[in-house]
């Protein structure tokens, strides 16, 4: 069988399934089964177009006889083929499609797993796709309660935004990221999560944001007393006394070297801008303390 | 004498002679009179009070009391910063009775109120909650030695060469057992973090073994009826009448292929 010719093969199952006078029922089961043995012939011969087209049809093929899982394997061998040759669009068609299919099976890992390789293969050249797929990925594992798994893909996802040099996508997708941590009680990732953000944002130089970032994760109780509160504490006094010494000496040890070395990247480059303009606008909340309320 | 005789006479001469204590009579009358005095001991009794309300406040679970009580302590503390010109004014007031230096240890005791008023937390600089920071200063401030050094009156302590090549040594190695200190706290800070992520990656691998578990014990009560069917179907294929029949037949086949051998042969 697997002698025969792959171009054989497609062409007699897609004689099995084209309608036509003799032929009232397309037959699935066998040109399923011809479909596959042509693809893995091709992929030998490594005709990567063909075997693209071979998986295709194949996994259409199960789709028809209702397994979802198998069409669902192929639609991924066929997401695979098409990164190599490098047809961009139709490798995360093909990925979320594999991902739909698994999730009509109930299989939510192998969903967002599909999603993530997708989003993995587009990362460089497509990177917004490549986010949306990490995001979609994410949702799908945080609606069935396994946000465990999630933890790498919002790594991953910060990552390309930050390379993107998309800060403050990056900074909510890490508060998402604690919000999940939060949920399966993992405090270390949480209050990293936090830290990281904060990073972030005294990145960008809007040390408004940073404070207020600071101050709403202070809410949780975790992050207060643990050493990136700590430090995060401390970062964001230094800033204010605008101390340049002292911030270049807070990003030096950990917890900072503990973080994503993208995130530990940017804070070796802080501060950034100048912290005069920090100065002024501390003056004026310093008045406001005053003011009796 | 005894000591007991000693004072017991002390208190004795003392009650006898106290209407010629100037010093006490002023300062009975002092409380009436003076208005410094007066604002003073007022001003103390509200600090007095706002500490024991930021004790309140730092040992209090209810945050929003917290809150309340910190609300407080800061308004208390505004109104006693805003009194304290008052009674710098009064200090330099010369009062009748009072000494030069009792004029001047005033005016020390009310510079002295602004930096004890500030000092009384309010939860505003410490983000409204003080756990952290007393935990870190407490953490970076480890002292081996009580004394501070440095503090060695030069009339009673005269410095010889060994006493000095000594006390370097005595710096060279604090020095290095500081440093090797930072070494092992970095160390452990890492060990730390790694132990914290395996626990969090253990967590994770809990729910997966659970279902590794149950797929498992479905796989091996399938294989199990499986081999009782197979067992029983070999069986009934296999039964000793079908074997002696297969063997008789067998025997029987022989024979006539042996039969014909002979009669072919000859």
């Amino acid at each position: 069988m697997t002698t025969q010719d792959p171009g054989k093969l497609m062409a007699k199952a897609d004689k099995l399934t084209k309608l036509s006078f003799t032929r009232w029922n397309a037959d699935w089961k066998n040109a399923t089964a011809l479909y596959e043995q042509a693809a893995v012939g091709y992929r030998f011969k490594k005709e990567n177009e063909k075997a693209k087209e071979a998986f295709e049809k194949a996994s259409k093929g199960q789709e028809m006889i209702s397994s979802p899982w198998d069409a669902a394997k192929h639609m991924e061998s066929a997401a695979s083929l098409a990164k190599e040759l490098g047809h961009w669009n139709e490798v995360s068609d093909f990925y979320r499609k594999a991902s739909e299919l698994y999730r009509e099976c109930g299989r939510s890992q192998p969903a967002s797993d599909a999603l993530g390789k997708g989003a993995s293969a587009l990362e460089d050249t497509n990177p917004d796709e490549a986010v949306r797929l990490y995001i979609d990925a994410c949702e799908i594992l945080e609606e069935d309660g396994k946000e465990q798994m999630a933890f790498d893909l919002y790594r991953a996802a910060t990552s390309t935004y930050v390379k993107l040099e998309r800060y403050t996508d990056a900074a909510t997708l890490l508060l998402r990221w604690g919000v999940a941590a939060d949920k399966c009680n993992a405090v270390n990732s949480q209050c990293k999560a936090y830290l990281s953000a904060i990073i972030i944002y005294l990145y960008m130089h809007d040390f408004q944001q940073a404070q207020k970032c600071y101050n709403d994760c202070s809410q949780v109780g975790a992050f207060l007393s643990s050493d990136q509160g700590r430090c995060a504490r401390k970062l964001l006094s230094a800033y204010e006394e605008g101390d340049i010494e002292e911030i270049k000496r807070l990003a030096q040890p950990s917890p900072i070297t503990h973080l994503d070395h993208v995130i530990i990247k940017l804070a070796r480059k802080l501060p950034t801008g100048d912290l005069k303009e920090l100065e002024k606008e501390e003056d004026k909340e310093t008045l406001d303390e005053n003011d009796l309320t | 004498m005894s000591v007991i005789d000693i004072l017991t006479r002390v208190d004795v001469i003392c009650k006898k002679y106290e209407k010629y204590d100037v010093d006490k009579l002023n300062a009975d009358n002092v409380s009436g009179d003076d208005a410094f005095a007066r604002l003073y001991a007022s001003v103390d009794s509200d600090i007095e009070s706002a500490l024991q309300k930021a004790e309140a406040a730092s040992s209090e679970k209810n945050r929003a009391a917290v809150v309340a009580l910190n609300a407080e302590i800061r308004r208390t503390k505004a109104r006693l910063l805003e009194e304290i010109p008052k009674l710098q004014r009064l200090a330099v007031k010369k009062v009748k009775g009072l000494s030069k230096e009792e004029l001047a240890t005033r005016s020390d005791l009310v510079s002295a109120l602004p930096d004890r008023i500030q000092s009384i937390p309010d939860g505003s600089s410490t983000g409204a909650k003080t756990g952290g920071w007393t935990a870190s200063g407490s953490r970076t401030g480890i002292r081996f030695d009580t004394t501070s050094d440095g503090r060695f009156d030069s009339e009673y302590f005269q410095q010889t060469e060994e006493s000095n090549q000594f006390r370097q040594e005595y710096e060279m190695r604090k020095m290095k057992q500081d440093q090797g200190l930072d070494v092992i706290s970095e160390g452990l800070d890492t060990l730390k973090n790694m132990a914290h992520d395996m626990n969090e990656e253990l967590d994770r691998q809990v729910p997966l073994m659970d279902e590794i578990d149950s797929k498992v014990d479905k796989a091996t009560s399938d294989l199990k009826h499986t081999n009782v069917r197979l067992k029983q179907t070999v069986t009934q294929l296999r039964s000793s009448r079908n074997f002696c029949i297969d063997i008789i037949l067998l025997c029987i086949i022989l024979g006539i292929a042996a039969y014909l051998y002979n009669v072919l042969k000859k």
